[in-house]
């Protein structure tokens, strides 16, 4: 289908593929977005909402997170890369298309690319820590959990919290206050250069 | 004793509340529930209040605070008790990144761990940690005493000037012109003050001394070309 998609209509811009998870973008107040793609009628097992704050490219809905990185797996980050520029050089090298300057896209690349010469997610996120140069906070979704990891020395908050019922990673813990029993849930930094993973797939 | 709601009135007007109290109040004890994360909860007061939060707050909680004692029934954000003038902050939990940053005096204590950046800055406070800190630490501190009854993290008291820091437990490593440094009579003194206003166990004596090395902020005309 992608490359069908790609032959027949290059016009169309492809945001995600796979059968688990949709990927949904726009430039506007998330409340706004939220409204347009009816996420309230949304059904599932996982998601992740994501509001960037642009520093390396423009405020488009290209440049909006989450990036795919392969069939049901996607990427949001926070932080920015200073090393994008030439690891998208080699990256094209390697066959990968890219479709922003953004860096974020650089780094969903550079999973993707190694997801594809069969490195498993985890070992790709920990060698993201040797080959991205910069500051970040990722978390990658994946058809049956996601998985986080923050740059060598943290520069980007992040927070955990875990229940019997639920699991939870945002940039602050204010974004897990309202869910049910987050008083009492285990709340936890995750540390510098750890992947931490949920679901059988991570 | 008076209570707040957060989740009904919001930080601004909790806070606006707090501040708006005359100096010789007797209204000195307050309740503060349902903080839901919100950032600077508690912040900049400057009289003799008691204030118990019951719940996890976000960033900048008791920042500022001058003679005022707060007191978190949970975990806190990034910059608790920022530029603490005097006064107490007490967490019951864990504390987010950079606790006590840039504080001038008064005590911060931390029952659980707190995270990296712990007393960065730290011109004149005292924070007692029960449990570990994590990397950079005591960063460039200038004054104060940073005691952890656990262990601390990679590159502890980095580029520091002359505050004085207590660990009990490992030092994954020493950030530059810091060192390790003899425990005399004086600082088991301080250490033992300190301990005991956290309301800790711990024997001052299982404790270590880290100070500066003087080297790198001493200028030194053996460097001059450097310059």
């Amino acid at each position: 289908m992608v490359k069908w998609l790609k032959a027949h209509h290059p016009q169309v811009r492809i945001v995600g593929s796979g059968h688990t998870i949709e990927i949904f973008k726009e430039v506007g107040l998330p409340a706004n977005v939220y409204d347009k793609f009816e996420l309230d009628d949304a059904k599932g097992t996982h998601i992740i909402g994501h509001t960037r704050m642009a520093t390396e490219s423009a405020v488009t809905t290209a440049g909006s997170h989450p990036f795919a990185t392969g069939a049901d797996l996607c990427l949001v980050h926070n932080g920015s890369l200073s090393n994008h520029n030439r690891l998208r050089e080699n990256l094209k090298r390697e066959g990968m298309e890219f479709q922003t300057e953004n860096d974020t896209e650089v780094a969903a690349a550079y999973m993707t690319w190694k997801l594809r010469n069969g490195v498993p997610l985890k070992r790709a996120m920990e060698d993201g820590l040797s080959d991205l140069d910069g500051f970040f906070t990722f978390l990658v979704g994946t058809a049956d959990g996601f998985a986080v990891v923050r740059d060598p020395i943290a520069c980007k908050h992040a927070v955990l919290a875990e229940t019997d019922d639920w699991v939870a990673m945002a940039t602050e813990y204010r974004a897990i206050a309202h869910l049910p029993g987050a008083d009492d849930a285990k709340i936890w930094e995750p540390e510098p250069s750890i992947v931490y993973t949920w679901g059988g797939n991570a | 004793m008076n209570e707040l709601d957060l989740k009904k009135d919001g930080v601004t007007a909790i806070n606006h509340r707090l501040h708006a109290l005359p100096e010789n109040t007797n209204e000195r004890h307050w309740v503060i529930r349902n903080p839901m994360g919100q950032h600077a909860i508690a912040c900049g007061l400057d009289g003799p209040l008691h204030v118990e939060v019951h719940g996890h707050v976000g960033f900048y909680c008791g920042g500022m605070n001058k003679d005022a004692e707060v007191i978190v029934h949970g975990h806190a954000g990034v910059g608790v008790a920022e530029n603490l003038m005097s006064g107490l902050v007490w967490i019951k939990g864990n504390a987010s990144e950079s606790a006590g940053a840039t504080g001038n005096g008064g005590l911060l204590v931390i029952d659980g761990d707190a995270s990296s950046r712990c007393g960065i800055s730290m011109k004149g406070i005292d924070i007692v940690v029960g449990g570990s800190v994590g990397h950079m630490s005591a960063f460039m501190a200038q004054r104060g005493n940073l005691v952890v009854c656990g262990d601390a993290g990679d590159a502890l008291g980095d580029s520091i000037y002359e505050a004085r820091l207590y660990v009990k437990g490992k030092v994954a490593s020493l950030g530059a012109d810091c060192i390790e440094k003899e425990m005399r009579d004086e600082h088991l003194a301080d250490l033992s003050r300190l301990l005991a206003a956290a309301k800790r166990k711990d024997n001052p004596k299982d404790f270590r001394r880290y100070g500066s090395a003087r080297k790198l902020y001493n200028f030194n005309v053996d460097h001059a070309d450097a310059y």
